[in-house]
C-alpha cells in the first residue's frame, strides 16, 4: 500500500478553442490512440497509487466515459479507487488551477483518504514518471511543499505535500490570500519549499498548438523511448478496431498510425488516429488527425489538427501554417477552399463612422477578409456624417420601397469599393438623416427598419453572402425577418457588449409584418435575445467571456438563452491592427522595438513624467490607465487600492479617460492627497494615449468584466506590463509571470477584491525594483505576445466555413 | 441459475497441421489478421448472440489462451451469473481426467452443464473465422423441431475430404453424415457447430460406448442411426476453418484483399472484439512503406511491406522487403532481407541479409530458419 494519493487537476480549460468545446482538456485525444489523462492515470498505476481523484471543471462526460470504472488502470478497487469530483457550485467561474475553494467542496474526500501525502498534478501532462521519486525527494529534503519543474524549468503545476498541510489550506480557503498551491509556493512565508527538476521529456499541454507539438514529438525515437517504456506502459481504454490497412497507392513515411485506420493516400510526418480513412489521392502532411476522420479523394491537409470525425471533402485544400494551425471542430465538414462571400451588418464601421471599439473590429475584419481572399462586404446605415465626407465616392446601386408599419418608405442603396472590400450604405431620410447616430426614442424602429432594408436589398449586392455576420443588438432582428420571409441565409451573431440589448415595444414585430413571433415577457422585443435565439451560430469576443456568459452574474437576463445555445456559441478573440507598434508611433519621444526597448522606455517614461508633472526618475514605478471611467472597469476596487499602494512613495499613477462623476471626484481626492505622484487627464483628448502606453511601466485593467479588452494588447505591444483581473479577454491574453520558468507576460488576480489587486501591484513593484532581469524578461515576453487582427479574421473565416 | 442455451467451446487437441505455430500455443490463441486471435471470432459471436455462459474445454497448452481470455471482460463475458469457465483436465480421487476427444470432454464436464439447467447446448470450436448469430441457429432448431442441429456450409470438392460431409433432404433433415470421407458424397460440410436439445445430448452421452469420444466421428453418426431429428442449418457467409498453415495463410490473404472483410471496422453489426494488448500505435519511419498490407500496433516499420499482414510488435529494419507474407507477432526482421511467400512464426528473429523466397508457402521458425532460406551477401 502506497502512502501517496493523487489529486488530478482537470480544472484548467487551457487555450484549445474548438477542441475543448465538448470535453475537458484531459479527455483530448493524443498520440493517435491515447487521451491526455492516460498518462497521469498510467503513472498512478505504475507508481502503485490506488487512490486517485479527478476535479474536472465543466463538461466531463467525455472524460468519465473514457475512464469508466478505471479498470484499465487497476483503479476499480474495493478500497480507494478513482473518484471524479465535479464542481458543486456552478457560480464558480473557470480558473486555470485547482483552488482550495474547489477542494473544500469535496473536503470529505480528503478527510477519508488514508494516505499521508498527496500529489496534485494537472490532467494535461504528457510524461512517464514514477511519482514515488518525487515523494522520496520531498521526504529526503524534509520539505513542506515540493514543486516539480520540467527539464527546461517550466512549471508543471505539480506539487507534493502532506495531507495535513493541504487540509489546513483547504479549511481556511476563505481567510487566506492564496487561492491555490502555486500561490502558496510563490508567496507563503515560513514554508520549506523544494523544487524537483524532472529531466525526461515532459509536455504540459495548454493549447492546441502545444497539443500539436507534443504529438509531433512522438515522431522522435528518443521521446517515444521516454514516454512508452516496457516496464511502465501507458494504458488506454480498450477499443475495437482491426489492424491498420494500407491500400495499393498508400505512401506513408515518418508517421504514427493507429489501428483501424485505412490509408489509400499519402501520409507524411503525421499522427493518424483510429479508424481514420485517407482516400486515394489525398495528401496529409505535418498534421494530427484524430479518430474517425475521413479525408476524401484528392484533399490536401497540411499543418492541421483535425478533431474526431472531421470530414474533409473531395479536393478540399486545408492548409494551416506552423504558427497558426488549422483546427477543426468535432464532426466538422471541411469543404474546399473555394471563395466565399461575407456580409457584415453593423451600426458602425471604421473609417466611416465610429463611436466605440465595435467600429474598429468591423472595419478591421472587413479589410482583412479581402486580404485573405474572401468577398468582403459591409452594410450600414447612411448617416449624414458619412454622406458629407464620402459623397463623391458613393455610387447609387438601387432604390427601393420598404413597407414598415404599413407605410411605404423610399430607400437608396449606395456602395463604395475600397481595395476589394465593398461597403454599402442604406439611405433613408426618415430614419437616418439625423444629427446623432444613436440616442433616439425610436432607435428600435430605426434599426428594425435597417434590418428589413438590408434583407430587401440583398439581391443588389455584388455577391449574395454565404454568411450574414451581425454585430450587436442593432441587427438582432435579421434572423427573425429571414425566417419570416423563409429565406435560408446562414447567420452569425456576435455579442460585443451584452449590457446593451435593445429592448423596445413588441409592436415592432407587427410593424415588420412578422406575425408568429414569440413574446419575451411584457410586450417587449429584446433585439439581442431575438438574435441569439434565431441566428445559426452565435459568438462573442473571447473564449473566457464566452464561458463567463454562462453565469447569470455576467449575462443577467440572457443566461437561459445563452446556455441553451451553448453548442452553437463560440469565442473569437479580437486582435490589433498591424500598425499599432511603438516603432511606427510618431507621437512618442523615442520610437522603439525589442532591440532598443531598454534604452527607449526610460526616455519615454521621463517624457511622460515631465508632461504629467510627476516626480521624474526611473526609480518610480509608473502605473498607467487608459480607460472609460465606469463601474465595469473596476473603479470600485481601484480607488481603495490606490490609497493603499500610493503610500509607497515610489509608485506613480497616471490615467486618461472620462466617465462617471463619482469616480472622477474620488480620483480627484486621491490626486489632492498625492499631488506629485498622481496625474489625472479626465477628458478624451487631455493627452495622447501613446504617451501612457509608451511611458508607463505597468498598465492597470482591474475590470469587473471585460469581453475582450484592447488596452492590454496595446500595452503588451509597447512593453508595458498589464496588471489585470482574470476575466474575459484579459484572461485569454495575459499569462501570469512565473519567476521559475520566466514565462508569462503580466500579472493577474482572480477575486474582484481590492486586496488581491494591491497584492499583485506590490508583486509587480517588487520585481520591477529588485529583480531587474525578470522585469526585462517580462518586457520581452510582453512585446513578443502576438494578438493580431489577421488571426481573428482567420478564426472568423473558419467559423463561417463551419456554419 | 436457469439458462435457455449455454455454449461450450471445444479447444481440444494440438492442431498438429499448423506445425510449429502451435508449439506453445493452443490453436485458438493463434494470431490472425495482425491483431486478432482465432478465438476472438467465436467469443464475439457468443456475446453478439446474447449468450452469457461459455465453457471452454481445453487441455493442450492452455496457459496462453487462459491468460488471453482472462475474465472475458473484453467480450463482455465477465457477468455475475454466468461468464467464462475454463474446463481443464483435473484429477479426481480415483482418476486423472484427460480428455480423449470432444464428446468425451463434454461428458466429463456434464456437471457444468447441469449447473445452468439449459434446454439447449451449443457446441463450438475455437479456431474458425466467421460471424454468426447463434440465436438464428436456435430459431432454426426450434422451427424444425430438431433434436440436433448441425451448422453446415458448402465447401469446394477438393477440400471436402477435410470435413464431415452431410447428406440432407429438402426439409434440411440430415440423412447421413461421414467424417472426413475419402470419396465425399456432396460438398455440404459440417462446420463443427452443433445445437443439442439437452435431453438428447444426455441420452447420447449415456448410451455412448467408452470408445465414442468424438462428436464428428461417433456421436453424430450414432444419432442418425438412432433416428434422432437431426437438422442442417445452412450458413451463408464467410467461414474458414483454420486448420492448416495454408488455410491460415489464405484466410489472412482474404482479409488483405477485401477491405470490408467481415466488417471488422464496423462497430454496429456484430462487432468482433479482441483483447487490447495496450501497445502504442505503430510507426512507419522514413525508410518504411506499406502497400496493400495490414499492420498492427506496436510495430516499427523501416522497410518495405507489400501485400502482407504484420502482427503486433514486429520490427522491420531498413532495406528489407516483405512481400506476400504473413508475419506473426513479435517478429524481428533485420536489414536488407528479402522475404516472399512465407509465414513467419511468432517471435522469430531474422538476421540481416536473410533471403527466403520459396516456391511453395513455407513456415519459417527458429529451427528451420537456415533450411528454408539463407544469408546472402
Amino acid at each position: 500500500m502506497n502512502n501517496l494519493f493523487m489529486v488530478i487537476d482537470a480544472t484548467s480549460k487551457g487555450n484549445f478553442a474548438k477542441l475543448t468545446r465538448h470535453r475537458v482538456p484531459g479527455a483530448l485525444p493524443f498520440g493517435a490512440k491515447y487521451r491526455l489523462i492516460d498518462f497521469s492515470l498510467s503513472n498512478c498505476k505504475n507508481s502503485h497509487i490506488t487512490n486517485v481523484s479527478i476535479f474536472p471543471y465543466g463538461n466531463y462526460r467525455s472524460l468519465a466515459d473514457h475512464i469508466g470504472s478505471g479498470d484499465r488502470w487497476d483503479l476499480n478497487r474495493r478500497h480507494d479507487g478513482i473518484f471524479i469530483l465535479p464542481p458543486k457550485s456552478l457560480n464558480l467561474t473557470v480558473e486555470d488551477t485547482i483552488s482550495f475553494q474547489r477542494m473544500y467542496e469535496h473536503i470529505e474526500y480528503f478527510l477519508r483518504s488514508s494516505q499521508d501525502y498527496v500529489i496534485v498534478s494537472p490532467a494535461n501532462l504528457v510524461w512517464n514518471v514514477d511519482y514515488n521519486v518525487f515523494l522520496h525527494y520531498h521526504l529526503m529534503n524534509k520539505a513542506d511543499i515540493t514543486e516539480v519543474l520540467s527539464f527546461d524549468k517550466k512549471r508543471l503545476k505539480t506539487y507534493i505535500l502532506s495531507k495535513s498541510l493541504l487540509l489546513e489550506y483547504i479549511y481556511s480557503y476563505d481567510q487566506i490570500q492564496f487561492r491555490n498551491l502555486s500561490d502558496v509556493f510563490d508567496y507563503a512565508p515560513n514554508l520549506r519549499k523544494e523544487t524537483y527538476v524532472f529531466e525526461s521529456s515532459v509536455y504540459f499541454i495548454n493549447s492546441s498548438k502545444e497539443l500539436y507539438e507534443a504529438n509531433m514529438q512522438m515522431l522522435f525515437k528518443s521521446v517515444r523511448k521516454e514516454w512508452f517504456k516496457k516496464d511502465r506502459p501507458i494504458f488506454s481504454k480498450e477499443t475495437m478496431s482491426a489492424a491498420t490497412r494500407y491500400g495499393d497507392d498508400a505512401k506513408v513515411s515518418t508517421s504514427i498510425i493507429a489501428s483501424g485506420a485505412h490509408i489509400d493516400g499519402e501520409v507524411q510526418n503525421s499522427i493518424i488516429g483510429r479508424k481514420v480513412y485517407v482516400a486515394k489521392g489525398a495528401k496529409v502532411y505535418n498534421s494530427v488527425i484524430m479518430n474517425q476522420c475521413q479525408i476524401k479523394e484528392n484533399a490536401v491537409i497540411e499543418h492541421c489538427v483535425l478533431d474526431k470525425e472531421t470530414i474533409v471533402l473531395e479536393d478540399a485544400i486545408v492548409k494551416g501554417d506552423p504558427d497558426k494551425l488549422f483546427v477543426s471542430e468535432k464532426k466538422q465538414v471541411v469543404v474546399s477552399n473555394e471563395s466565399m462571400a461575407i456580409l457584415q451588418v453593423s451600426s458602425e464601421c471604421f473609417p466611416f463612422i465610429k463611436t466605440g471599439g465595435l467600429a474598429d473590429v468591423v472595419g478591421g475584419l472587413a479589410v482583412k477578409y479581402s486580404q485573405l481572399g474572401i468577398k468582403s462586404q459591409v452594410i450600414l446605415p447612411l448617416y449624414p456624417q458619412i454622406k458629407n465626407k464620402y459623397e463623391l465616392f458613393l455610387e447609387l446601386r438601387a432604390t427601393d420601397k420598404i413597407v414598415y408599419d404599413l407605410k411605404e418608405y423610399r430607400i437608396g442603396l449606395y456602395a463604395l469599393n475600397n481595395q476589394n472590400t465593398t461597403y454599402y450604405f442604406v439611405e433613408s431620410y426618415e430614419f437616418f438623416e439625423r444629427e446623432n447616430i444613436y440616442g433616439y426614442e425610436d432607435d428600435g424602429d430605426r434599426f428594425a427598419f435597417f434590418s428589413l432594408a438590408v434583407i430587401q436589398t440583398l439581391e443588389a449586392l455584388d455577391q449574395l453572402p454565404d454568411v450574414i455576420h451581425m454585430h450587436d443588438w442593432h441587427t438582432g432582428l435579421i434572423p427573425c425577418i429571414l425566417k419570416n420571409k423563409q429565406m435560408g441565409y446562414k447567420t452569425l451573431m456576435t455579442i460585443h457588449n451584452i449590457e446593451y440589448q435593445g429592448i423596445y415595444s413588441s409592436e415592432i414585430y407587427e410593424r415588420l409584418g412578422i406575425e408568429n413571433y414569440k413574446m419575451t415577457g411584457h410586450n417587449k422585443v429584446n433585439f439581442m435575445e431575438a438574435g441569439l435565439t434565431n441566428a445559426t451560430k452565435i459568438s462573442t469576443v473571447s473564449e473566457t467571456y464566452r464561458d463567463e456568459l454562462k453565469y447569470e452574474y455576467y449575462s443577467k437576463n440572457l443566461v437561459d438563452i445563452i446556455n441553451r445555445r451553448d453548442r452553437d456559441f463560440y469565442g473569437v478573440l479580437n486582435g490589433l491592427e498591424d500598425d499599432v507598434d511603438p516603432n511606427l508611433d510618431l507621437e512618442i519621444k523615442n520610437r522603439y522595438t525589442l532591440v532598443n526597448v531598454f534604452e527607449a522606455k526610460p526616455v519615454n517614461k521621463e517624457d511622460l513624467q515631465k508632461q504629467m508633472g510627476l516626480e521624474v526618475g526611473n526609480e518610480y514605478f509608473v502605473l498607467g490607465m487608459v480607460t472609460r471611467i465606469v463601474e465595469q472597469k473596476g473603479f470600485d476596487i481601484l480607488i481603495p487600492a490606490l490609497y493603499d499602494i500610493l503610500e509607497n512613495s515610489l509608485i506613480e499613477f497616471v490615467i486618461l479617460g472620462t466617465g462617471e462623476e463619482r469616480y472622477m471626484n474620488a480620483l480627484q481626492e486621491i490626486k489632492n492627497r498625492f499631488p506629485k505622484r498622481v496625474s489625472l487627464n479626465l477628458s478624451y483628448n487631455a493627452t495622447k494615449p501613446s504617451y501612457i502606453y509608451a511611458g508607463a511601466d505597468a498598465f492597470l485593467m482591474p475590470s469587473r468584466y471585460e469581453p475582450c479588452g484592447i488596452g492590454q494588447m496595446i500595452a503588451l505591444k509597447y512593453g508595458t506590463i498589464p496588471i489585470v483581473r482574470q476575466t474575459g479577454g484579459l484572461n485569454d491574453t495575459i499569462d501570469a509571470y512565473d519567476l521559475s520558468s520566466k514565462r508569462g507576460n503580466g500579472f493577474k488576480f482572480f477575486n474582484y477584491d481590492a486586496r488581491d489587486l494591491i497584492f499583485q501591484i506590490n508583486n509587480a513593484f517588487q520585481i520591477y525594483t529588485h529583480m531587474k532581469n525578470d522585469w526585462q524578461q517580462l518586457i520581452i515576453n510582453a512585446m513578443n505576445s502576438h494578438f493580431s487582427l489577421t488571426d481573428s479574421a482567420k478564426e472568423y473565416i473558419e467559423l463561417y466555413r463551419l456554419i | 441459475m436457469k439458462k435457455t442455451m449455454i455454449s461450450m467451446i471445444l479447444v481440444g487437441g494440438r492442431g498438429t497441421r499448423l506445425g510449429d505455430i502451435t508449439n506453445a500455443t493452443a490453436k485458438p490463441a493463434v494470431s490472425f489478421g495482425a491483431k486478432y486471435r482465432l478465438i476472438d471470432f467465436t467469443l464475439s459471436n457468443i456475446t453478439n448472440s446474447n449468450l452469457d455462459v461459455c465453457g471452454i474445454v481445453t487441455q493442450y497448452e492452455p496457459f496462453d489462451l487462459m491468460y488471453y481470455i482472462g475474465s472475458g471482460a473484453s467480450w463482455d463475458l465477465d457477468v455475475l451469473d454466468g461468464g467464462i469457465r475454463f474446463l481443464t483436465p483435473y484429477s479426481r480421487k480415483d482418476d486423472v481426467l484427460w480428455q480423449k476427444g470432444t464428446a468425451h470432454a463434454i461428458k466429463q464436464y456434464y456437471g457444468f452443464i447441469k449447473d445452468y439447467q439449459p434446454s439447449y447446448i451449443l457446441i463450438l470450436s475455437g479456431d474458425h473465422i466467421y460471424k454468426m448469430d447463434y440465436q438464428k441457429m436456435l430459431d432454426h432448431h426450434l422451427r424444425h423441431n430438431a433434436e440436433i442441429t448441425i451448422a453446415s456450409t458448402p465447401v469446394s470438392e477438393q477440400e471436402a475430404n477435410r470435413f464431415g460431409i452431410l447428406e440432407v433432404n429438402e426439409q434440411n433433415k440430415v440423412l447421413a453424415f461421414t467424417e472426413k470421407p475419402e470419396h465425399p458424397n456432396g460438398n455440404l460440410a459440417s462446420m463443427g457447430i452443433y445445437i443439442f436439445s439437452v435431453n438428447v445430448l444426455e441420452e447420447l452421452l449415456q448410451k455412448a460406448d467408452p470408445e465414442d469420444i468424438d462428436f464428428g466421428k461417433n456421436i453424430i453418426p450414432k444419432s442418425i442411426q438412432l433416428n434422432k431429428a437431426v437438422s442442417s442449418y445452412k450458413f451463408e457467409g464467410y467461414w474458414r476453418d483454420v486448420g492448416t498453415i495454408e488455410s491460415l495463410y489464405l484466410a489472412n490473404m482474404d482479409l488483405l484483399d477485401d477491405p470490408d472483410f467481415l466488417g471488422l471496422n464496423s462497430s454496429k453489426d456484430m462487432p468482433v472484439y479482441s483483447k487490447s494488448l495496450n501497445l502504442n500505435p505503430h510507426v512507419i519511419l522514413s525508410g518504411g512503406s506499406a502497400k496493400r498490407s495490414i499492420i498492427a500496433d506496436g510495430c516499427l516499420i523501416n522497410g518495405e511491406v507489400i501485400h502482407s499482414t504484420i502482427a503486433y510488435e514486429t520490427v522491420i529494419e531498413p532495406g528489407t522487403k516483405v512481400i506476400d507474407c504473413v508475419v506473426l507477432p513479435n517478429v524481428s526482421i533485420g536489414r536488407d532481407c528479402f522475404l516472399r511467400n512465407v509465414v513467419i512464426n511468432k517471435g522469430v528473429i531474422i538476421p540481416d541479409n536473410y533471403r527466403c523466397d520459396p516456391l511453395a508457402l513455407t513456415l519459417i521458425t527458429d529451427t528451420n530458419l537456415f533450411e528454408v532460406g539463407e544469408i546472402y551477401e
